[in-house]
């Protein structure tokens, strides 16, 4: 797929999502971790790391990660665009929605502002009940934010 | 025209009054100075190590402040205009230490790194030197501690106002009389409003924003349609409109009050009381003939409803301490109750309630929202001197219970936001902020208190409105504040009696189920100066001044909610008199779990506590929300759409697209048996407005427009 291509098809999903706009497209807390104990499929909206009137054109761009599980090991695919500059690493974090935490293992990601992610990771037992209670997150840096420009939590999938 | 410097006289509130008088002789002057061939320079610009810092200070100030407070300092939706009068107004009585100490703790909002003591230091002397003070030579220091006011040429001072002088009074005169007979507005309407009317905020004293009326219902609302619309004026704008006998009585930004026939559209008659600014008023009220006013300068004034001729007029506040209002009052039991904001800052007068007599204004009592040392509750603010407690504001107005004779209100946080930049711990309570308080009308005391969020420590306040709502034998007290939290307590005896998480938060780890005490995340209660904390809700609320309403006939609250979280980082404040404020970095972010939906409507069972539906959506909503007996609720978003959801489902019925965000509170009034629904168009706001735009940065519309747009059915 072309990264335009990519832009289209984000978009579509996005744009799916915001006009049906009703509780299907998103899933409550509760509800996820009661599905999460047997879950396979994982997703994490990517969008802007935390920013400010100041940073909002510079800190920019969206995309997806999907996440199977098989066993202990993690296959990841995603795509990101309209990132203010080039991506520069990607990492899955370890930490609860909302709260920073350490770097679990690295993705690979497209040297460009719009891309792909991938990874097959294997999980320690740990790192697993971690995805499970959504404590694990994706994250990609870029030329301009080496502390990170996009960023989302994987929830299990409905 | 002479080039004579004049000092400016002590800005007091007498004084502030009196240059409103004169206000058209100084603008004149003004004007004229614009026309001189030296443009913004002061007349001797010979350069000066104050003039040379002033200059270094222009740089810093386009990179870092610019963007909000404008180029020239002239403001933007962003942030409030540094320069001219209204800033001298608010800190010309205090010194360049102050103002140097005050942008150093809070601006810019996003956080500060990268600018250092001598920057801060540089931009203040380029804000003094704008505003024209030129009589000084030596470089700022952080105890340079001169007056503002006796510094600053009032030529220049003067030469700032670029605006033709405003009105005052009466613009257009009329006669409501001509319309529709006036009627005088008694207690007992007020305690039952006619169904055709919506006589105060949210319609009713037990704030349910329910209309009983059902003509537009879950059958026919896919036909509303467009009735008429009306331009308001334009600066920041959250209103909620007043409908008495088909009389509609709108409050507009800069303090501007309309009466406009509620069939036709047709204006009757215009007030400005003043400060012709661009500052919000959520709501005003009506009560006997009169309709009674808070201004954004903290005074009170009644006019005549009739023909919006002022009657009377006091302080509530004053307004040079920094006080001012927001959101205008009730009148229950035939006295005016308002609330009071503006009370970040170290001086002796604290945030209170007051009560006035609706007939002449006079002061009736005061309810103090700040224990000092000595007082009930003085021993929850540490060790702190009463002057360097500060918040508390109750910025939106409470509902009443005529049966009970009490008045419920909540409280806004301690100020500054992060118990370490207040000098004070997680233990330092601080009653009574963040709280709800039962006040008996009749002498102003605390009947109870319910401290919902003890030492704040988020800028999330539990400030909004209290909805009151009968089940079986039990008198409830509903409350929804920022953390997202639905409160549901006793309002007999102010008994905890459940909650309800309505969007995701990480703040609290723990809401006892008994007591609904609330336990902090560790690292949020131990948040050291300059230490990024991360949370949710963010500040833009898990809700905020937008109202929710009860729907009676189904037993839901149904609550405007927002999803958004953010970084937080304190600041350091210096205990100085004049000083404080809010001091915090904050940066924002999507709520995880929600794929970027911001807007959230939730109906939630007030027996049972339980989410029965939720409509959710990218834009963030902007308008209380609104039911009716027609099943219907109506809410406005960010991306300009107005629409009707099924009350009881979430279903979406009916929408239409406006000409700028929809905000303020819709509301449904009937003229001739005839239903209407009306709803403001409108732009401005704090948080729960610049968040979104932080976010949502795809989301366009129009940065001017408010209006009122009125809708009913065809061939009705
Ligand atoms: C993101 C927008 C934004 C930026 C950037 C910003 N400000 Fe502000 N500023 C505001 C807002 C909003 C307020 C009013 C509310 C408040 O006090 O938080 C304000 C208030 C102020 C006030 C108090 C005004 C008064 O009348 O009391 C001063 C002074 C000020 N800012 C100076 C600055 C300076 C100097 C900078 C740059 C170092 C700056 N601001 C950067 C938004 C901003």
């Amino acid at each position: 797929m072309t990264p335009a291509k990519l832009v289209n098809t984000l978009r579509r999903v996005f744009s799916l999502c915001f006009s049906l706009a009703i509780l299907v497209c998103v899933i409550s807390f509760n509800q996820n971790t009661a599905r999460a104990a047997e879950a396979n499929g994982f997703r994490a909206r990517l969008s802007p790391m935390p920013t400010t009137p100041q940073t909002k054109n510079t800190i920019t761009g969206s995309g997806e990660a999907l996440v199977s599980l098989t066993g202990n090991t993690l296959t990841l695919t995603g795509a990101f665009a309209g990132m203010s500059s080039v991506a520069t690493m990607a990492h899955i974090h370890n930490g609860p929605p909302a709260q920073p935490g350490p770097v679990v293992a690295a993705l690979t990601a497209t040297e460009a502002t719009d891309g792909e992610l991938t990874a097959k990771i294997e999980l320690t037992d740990e790192q697993l009940m971690a995805l499970k209670e959504n404590a694990l997150y994706v994250q990609i840096h870029s030329a301009t934010n080496p502390a990170g420009e996009l960023r989302g939590w994987l929830f299990a999938q409905p | 025209m002479k080039m004579q410097k004049s000092r400016l006289r002590p800005l007091t509130l007498r004084n502030a009054l009196l240059s409103a008088a004169v206000a058209l002789g100084l603008v004149a002057c003004g004007q004229e100075s614009t026309q001189a061939p030296t443009s913004t320079a002061t007349p001797t610009a010979m350069t000066s190590a104050f003039s040379d810092q002033a200059a270094l200070g222009a740089g810093k100030f386009a990179a870092n402040c610019a963007a909000c407070h404008g180029v020239n300092l002239e403001g933007t939706t962003l942030g409030p205009l540094l320069s001219g009068r209204p800033f001298l107004q608010r800190w010309g009585d205090r010194t360049p230490s102050l103002l140097f100490s005050n942008i150093k703790a809070n601006m810019p909002p996003g956080g500060n790194e990268g600018i250092s003591d001598a920057d801060y230091l540089a931009i203040t002397a380029h804000i003094l030197d704008t505003n024209g003070v030129d009589a000084i030579t030596a470089a700022l220091t952080a105890s340079t501690d001169f007056t503002i006011a006796d510094n600053a040429s009032e030529l220049v001072a003067n030469r700032q106002r670029s605006e033709p002088p405003a009105p005052e009074g009466i613009t257009v005169a009329g006669n409501v009389d001509d319309y529709s007979p006036f009627v005088p507005v008694t207690d007992a309407m007020l305690e039952a409003p006619d169904p055709a009317d919506w006589p105060m905020i949210r319609r009713s004293y037990d704030a349910h924003s329910f209309s009983p009326l059902d003509q537009i219902n879950t059958a026919n609302v896919d036909s509303l349609s467009l009735e008429w619309v009306w331009n308001m004026h334009e600066g920041d704008s959250e209103p909620s409109p007043l409908v008495y006998k088909g009389i509609i009585y709108l409050i507009n930004p800069g303090n501007v009050i309309q009466a406009l026939d509620g069939k036709t559209g047709e204006l009757i008659w215009e007030n400005w009381a003043g400060p012709a600014n661009r500052q919000d008023m959520r709501n005003i009220a009506i009560y006997n003939d009169k309709i009674i006013q808070a201004t954004t300068d903290a005074r009170l004034i009644a006019l005549d409803a009739r023909t919006g001729e002022q009657v009377w007029e006091t302080a509530v506040a004053d307004n040079t301490q920094g006080f001012e209002n927001s959101s205008g009052p009730i009148v229950a039991d035939g006295r005016v109750i308002l609330g009071l904001a503006g009370c970040a800052r170290y001086i002796k007068d604290d945030c209170y309630i007051s009560a006035h007599d609706a007939n002449t204004g006079e002061l009736a009592w005061r309810f103090n929202t700040i224990a000092k040392a000595n007082e009930p509750g003085g021993d929850t603010w540490g060790e702190l001197d009463d002057i360097f407690r500060a918040g508390g504001e109750t910025w939106i107005t409470g509902s009443y219970d005529p049966d009970l004779k009490l008045t419920y209100w909540g409280t806004a946080q301690q100020k500054p936001w992060v118990p370490v930049s207040r000098h004070l711990t997680i233990n330092d309570e601080g009653l009574f902020t963040n709280s709800t308080v039962a006040i008996n009308t009749d002498d102003g005391t605390l009947n109870w208190h319910f401290q919902h969020v003890p030492a704040e420590a988020l800028d999330l306040d539990e400030v909004f409105e209290r909805v009151l709502v009968n089940r079986g034998g039990e008198k409830l007290v509903f409350s929804l504040g920022k953390y997202g939290i639905l409160w549901k307590s006793d309002r007999v005896t102010g008994e905890f009696k459940g909650y309800k998480e309505t969007v995701f938060q990480n703040a609290f780890t723990d809401i006892d189920a008994v007591t609904g005490r609330v336990t902090y995340r560790e690292d949020i209660q131990n948040a050291k100066l300059n230490e990024w904390t991360s949370a949710c809700p963010s500040s833009a609320g898990g809700k905020d001044w937008h109202s929710m309403t009860y729907h009676e006939p189904s037993g839901l609250m149904i609550a405007p909610l927002s999803q958004t979280c953010l970084e937080n980082a304190a600041r350091e404040v210096a205990l100085v008199q004049g000083g404080g404020g809010l001091a915090a970095s904050r940066k924002f972010f999507e709520m995880p779990g929600t794929d970027g939906n911001l807007g959230k409507i939730g109906a939630y069972n007030v027996d049972t506590m339980e989410e029965v539906w939720s409509h959710q959506q990218r834009a963030s909503f902007h308008t209380g929300t609104m039911s009716t007996a027609g099943d219907l609720v109506f809410v406005g978003d960010l991306d300009r759409r107005f629409k009707a959801l099924n009350a009881r489902t979430g279903k979406l019925l009916w929408e239409t697209r406006l000409g700028t965000s929809v905000q303020g509170h819709p509301v449904s009034f009937a003229i001739d048996g005839k239903q209407y629904i009306a709803v403001t168009s409108a732009v401005g706001g704090t948080s729960p407005r610049t968040v979104p735009d932080v976010i949502a940065t795809e989301i366009t519309y129009p940065r001017w427009g408010n209006a009122l747009y009125v809708f009913s059915l065809p061939g009705n």
